[in-house]
């Protein structure tokens, strides 16, 4: 999409837009913290309105495919080190740039951040530092998505750990300061093994490349045309950072702390956003860079997503945590990423034009599983959430009567419900439905992930009944969720519904990227 | 023309008349070596005016002396050489060098809270600055006896007139393993010049490289080279606290005054280095495939030895000296890739790990006199409700050594990585980017404390202004240099060009 108005705004920007979207939030949040906990609060959320019609502005004016190199748009790079006192040294660089695929991933951060500020109302001790490590997290969030070099995405994938940890840690409940610890170790162990990766390959680039300087570009490996053994190894690699992210089956012991000690708000970007950076991973760094690596291994991905889906499917089912059990859940869907990643590296060297088009809705559908989990299940999070504060618990069995007493609450928590499991008419549905159906074109046998939704609607609906329909318990008090509280998590139902009925707003933009590919990609 | 010759060469312009009188009354076999005697007569300067009056104001001017004459005596317009061929002012240890300065400067900011008002302080600080610099520059293994003897003897004194009781303790092992690897250090000299008639590291180098290349009839010269070299890395392993010599590192730390162990942890440490340095890439460079696996392996073992002992710690103190043990491990990836990268990647990880490292120690021991006891975890607690800006500036140091993106940290650890998987140790890198990751575990503890556990008492932590201008510094510096290390990156390729040529 590309409007000429919108182009000629982006275009009077004092600065390259990505530059800018990753600077303002980072100048606020020394704002923030200067501002005292008030101020705070107001310049958040200016300041996150501001990202989101920034990010809104950005998706109007850019084509899918760009005319810089790689089909990207907006390049802008920096040299952050070199290693040498000549000009032709080894150079450490921050390259920016956004194609179809990023910019989806720009705008749901963007606008999950957005609905996690506004829904930062509970945050009330030192609140200047929170949000001041709030606007840090959404520089280091957006940076992944825009990153087009390797040093310059590790940068950022490690920045968002820090106020991640601390907002779990600080502002968390009791317990919180294992499950952040936890958290760190974990994600940092992955990004580690990811790290060696990366050296390993621009390592190996020097013997590809047409004068053997050793490069840290994407846009440059992947056009090289590396060894696939070499390849392989870097994937493996990826597997263990994005894998924990993600994340998939033996990696994925972190999460459920994390998500259910966090803060609210934590919970929801960590849901919301940082699972994607790992979906985001798998795809930039594998499909996107190393596409024969993932090929090889896409039977061992496909096995381990459906294992993980089904897995963290009964795990949920067992949970009496209401966050836990939506903590479960994203596992769950994130394990649909996968597979379409999966399913996509195995069709997409194969000729026969159906597989082909089937790989081409797998990952549409990964891209778009992304998106559509990102929003559904802040608000799922935020009314778990919400329970704490209206029935003063979040204990399943201890919540009754939702329905007669707290109506409000029990409708939003209703409709998040339904669209997570995957009812037609919202975007979790044409989500589950795209991955499933260019799935099991390319391997009948991944249609097993359909048990998966069997149980997750099992459990959702197992939910409900217990928490909001059946009889209120008079010896409980539980009452109705407040306005201001449910501001966020209506707002989020506003494209969680929208998409389910007009998903090509956000397939548009992905398409073209996803049919490149296919083909080989533009240098 | 690196970034920071702009501000140099202006100092020259402006200090040109003095630099000519110098010029004309100085023997030109001492300018190059000015910078130590000055220290020198600075520091017999304090132990005088100390009989009477308070002495820090001396040393400080100078060591400000030092550095200004280090500036405007140019070893690129004049011969490095003074006395004779003993010693050499070259990029490679004029870096060094600098990080003495910078790190005496801090120490003495952070000395003036404990035992600057005393003249023997004062003295034995800065004759021991001065013998760090003179180790820095030694090409000769006698001059670098002598120099390193004249380094370390204060340092003992000064680890045993620490406030604390234990600290006679601390500098008595001390004393007992320094001798050792002194002994040690002789016999390897001794042998060296047994086989190849010369203490000249060149000279050295050039007989080494001669018997390499034609090893038949020279096997017996070529073995005790190589007993020679261990006893080298043995005994400067001592003072830099790696394996097999760490053991006294924790508990002389933690028992000095901390402004001592400020300098003991950035600025002695690193002339170890600096002369193990010298001696591997000069002297012994043509026996590089022997000791790269040498210190290979020294690495990965001290690199384990400091983070799991780092785990255990309660002391804060003795939790910073093992992470500084663990710290020389990273460093000694760095050399043993031994490549133009690597010898780069070491010097600048000596740079950042003497900043971080010097604040970290400087603001624990603030604390621990403000508190008047050692500072354990316990003590964190809630700091940042207590004292904000000094637990913000210990985050970012802790964040910092741990190798995340938020300080200088982050760029050290990563070119040191890089520097082996280019020398093709990959596994090296993995082990020390593992180790990293287990580092969190005590780096992220302090963390958890200071941030996320309520204060045990309220009342607010006044910490001394000097040490928190000394720590801020270092802190800005951090942060300064994530966002644009090739200030000083580009030195320490410059330096590591010495041993390229």
């Amino acid at each position: 999409m590309q409007l000429d108005f919108v182009l000629n705004l982006l275009n009077s920007l004092p600065l390259n837009i990505l530059v800018l979207m990753l600077v303002i939030p980072l100048g606020g949040a020394v704002l923030a913290y200067l501002l005292g906990d008030k101020g705070a609060r107001v310049i958040t959320l200016v300041i996150t309105t501001l990202e989101l019609s920034l990010s809104l502005l950005l998706i109007l004016g850019t084509p899918s495919i760009g005319t810089d190199p790689g089909g990207m748009s907006h390049t802008w790079s920096y040299v952050l080190a070199r290693l040498g006192t000549t000009t032709d040294s080894p150079v450490f660089q921050i390259i920016l740039g956004v194609d179809g695929i990023s910019l989806v991933m720009v705008l749901l951060s963007n606008l999950v951040v957005w609905i996690a500020a506004i829904g930062s109302n509970h945050i009330k001790k030192s609140g200047n530092v929170y949000y001041a490590l709030f606007l840090l997290l959404q520089t280091g969030l957006l940076g992944v998505f825009v990153s087009l070099d390797l040093i310059g995405f590790f940068i950022f994938w490690e920045l968002v750990l820090v106020p991640m940890f601390f907002i779990i840690g600080k502002w968390g409940e009791e317990g919180s300061r294992h499950a952040s610890v936890k958290f760190f170790i974990y994600t940092h162990l992955g990004s580690a093994v990811m790290l060696v990766g990366f050296f390993y390959l621009y390592f190996m680039s020097a013997n590809f490349t047409v004068d053997h300087v050793p490069t840290f570009s994407m846009i440059a490996l992947r056009d090289i045309g590396l060894d696939p053994i070499i390849q392989i190894g870097f994937a493996l690699a990826i597997f263990m950072g994005a894998g924990v992210k993600l994340p998939v089956f033996p990696l994925h012991n972190w999460l459920p702390w994390a998500h259910v000690k966090a803060p609210t708000p934590g919970s929801v970007i960590l849901a919301g956003i940082l699972l994607k950076m790992g979906g985001y991973a798998f795809i930039r760094l594998g499909l996107w860079m190393v596409p024969e690596a993932m090929a090889r291994l896409a039977i061992p991905f496909a096995l381990v997503a459906v294992f993980t889906c089904i897995y963290a499917a009964f795990t949920a089912m067992a949970q009496t945590d209401m966050k836990s059990l939506v903590a479960y859940t994203s596992i769950n869907h994130m394990a649909w990423v996968l597979l379409g990643v999966a399913a996509y590296a195995a069709g997409y060297n194969s000729t026969d034009p159906a597989i082909q088009a089937a790989a081409n809705l797998a990952i549409q559908g990964s891209i778009f599983m992304m998106f559509s989990h990102g929003t559904i299940i802040s608000v799922m999070f935020i009314v778990a959430g919400q329970l704490k504060y209206s029935a003063g618990t979040r204990e399943i069995p201890d919540v009754k009567g939702l329905m007669n007493k707290a109506p409000r609450l029990a409708g939003v928590m209703i409709i998040a419900s339904l669209a997570a499991f995957g009812l037609p008419g919202f975007s979790g549905f044409i989500a589950e439905a795209l991955v499933i159906f260019g799935a099991i074109v390319i391997y009948p046998l991944s249609a097993l992930i359909a048990f998966g939704i069997f149980l997750t609607v099992g459990y959702m609906l197992w939910m409900l009944n217990r928490i909001v329909f059946s009889d209120p318990d008079p010896e409980k008090e539980v009452s109705e969720a407040s306005w201001s509280d449910l501001i966020a998590p209506i707002l989020m139902l506003i494209p969680v519904i929208l998409l389910g009925i007009w998903p090509d707003l956000v397939l548009s933009i992905v398409q073209p990227v996803v049919e490149l590919m296919l083909t080989g990609g533009i240098p | 023309m690196l970034q920071l010759d702009m501000i140099a060469e202006l100092l020259r312009s402006i200090f040109s008349p003095v630099r000519d009188l110098i010029l004309t009354y100085i023997p030109n076999e001492w300018i190059m070596s000015l910078p130590a005697i000055t220290l020198v007569i600075f520091g017999l300067l304090a132990l005088v005016v100390g009989l009477k009056y308070n002495p820090l104001g001396v040393s400080f001017i100078g060591v400000i002396l030092a550095s200004l004459e280090m500036i405007i005596f140019d070893p690129g317009t004049m011969s490095g050489y003074s006395f004779g061929n003993l010693f050499l002012r070259d990029a490679f240890s004029d870096f060094f060098i600098y990080i003495v300065l910078i790190v005496a400067f801090l120490v003495l900011m952070s000395s003036s809270l404990w035992g600057g008002d005393k003249g023997t302080y004062n003295f034995l600080l800065l004759v021991s600055f001065a013998g760090a610099l003179w180790v820095i520059m030694a090409t000769d293994l006698v001059a670098l006896f002598v120099a390193w003897e004249l380094m370390s003897t204060p340092t003992y004194i000064l680890v045993a007139l620490s406030p604390r009781r234990e600290a006679i303790d601390g500098a008595t092992k001390y004393f007992v393993i320094g001798l050792l690897a002194t002994v040690l250090m002789l016999l390897g000299i001794a042998l060296t010049l047994g086989v190849t008639g010369t203490t000249d590291l060149h000279a050295i180098g050039s007989y080494i490289t001669g018997i390499w290349t034609t090893p038949s009839g020279g096997e017996s010269a070529a073995y005790t080279l190589l007993l020679a070299m261990v006893l080298f890395v043995v005994s400067f392993g001592f003072k830099v606290g790696i394996f097999p010599g760490w053991q006294w590192v924790p508990h002389a730390y933690a028992s000095a005054d901390g402004s001592v162990t400020a300098y003991l942890a950035g600025g002695s440490k690193k002339t170890g280095v600096s002369a193990l340095m010298r001696i591997l890439m000069i002297g012994f460079f043509a026996a590089k495939t022997e000791w790269a696996p040498l210190i290979a392996g020294v690495a990965i073992l001290t690199m384990i030895i400091g983070n799991v002992l780092a785990l255990a710690q309660k002391d804060i103190m003795k939790m910073l000296a093992y992470s500084s043990i663990a710290m020389m491990g990273y460093l000694f990836i760095g050399i043993a890739a031994g490549n133009e990268i690597g010898m780069a990647s070491a010097v600048f990880f000596a740079f950042a790990h003497a900043i971080m490292k010097t604040a970290a120690f400087i603001l624990i021991w603030a604390m621990s006199l403000k508190l008047a006891k050692r500072i354990t975890y316990d003590d964190l607690t809630g700091l940042s409700k207590r004292a904000p800006v000094a637990s913000a500036m210990f985050a970012i140091l802790m964040l910092s050594l741990a190798g995340l993106p938020v300080g200088v940290g982050f760029w050290s650890k990563l070119v040191v990585f890089q520097s082996a998987i280019i020398a093709d140790m990959w596994w090296l890198a993995l082990i020390g980017l593992l180790n990293s990751v287990f580092s969190l575990g005590y780096y992220l503890r302090v963390l958890k404390y200071s941030y996320m556990l309520d204060p045990l008492e309220d009342e607010k932590l006044q910490l001394p202004r000097a040490s928190m201008v000394a720590v801020g510094i270092c802190v800005a510096a951090t942060i300064l240099l994530l966002v644009v290390p090739n200030i000083i990156l580009d030195y320490a390729f410059q330096a590591a060009m010495v041993f390229f040529p």
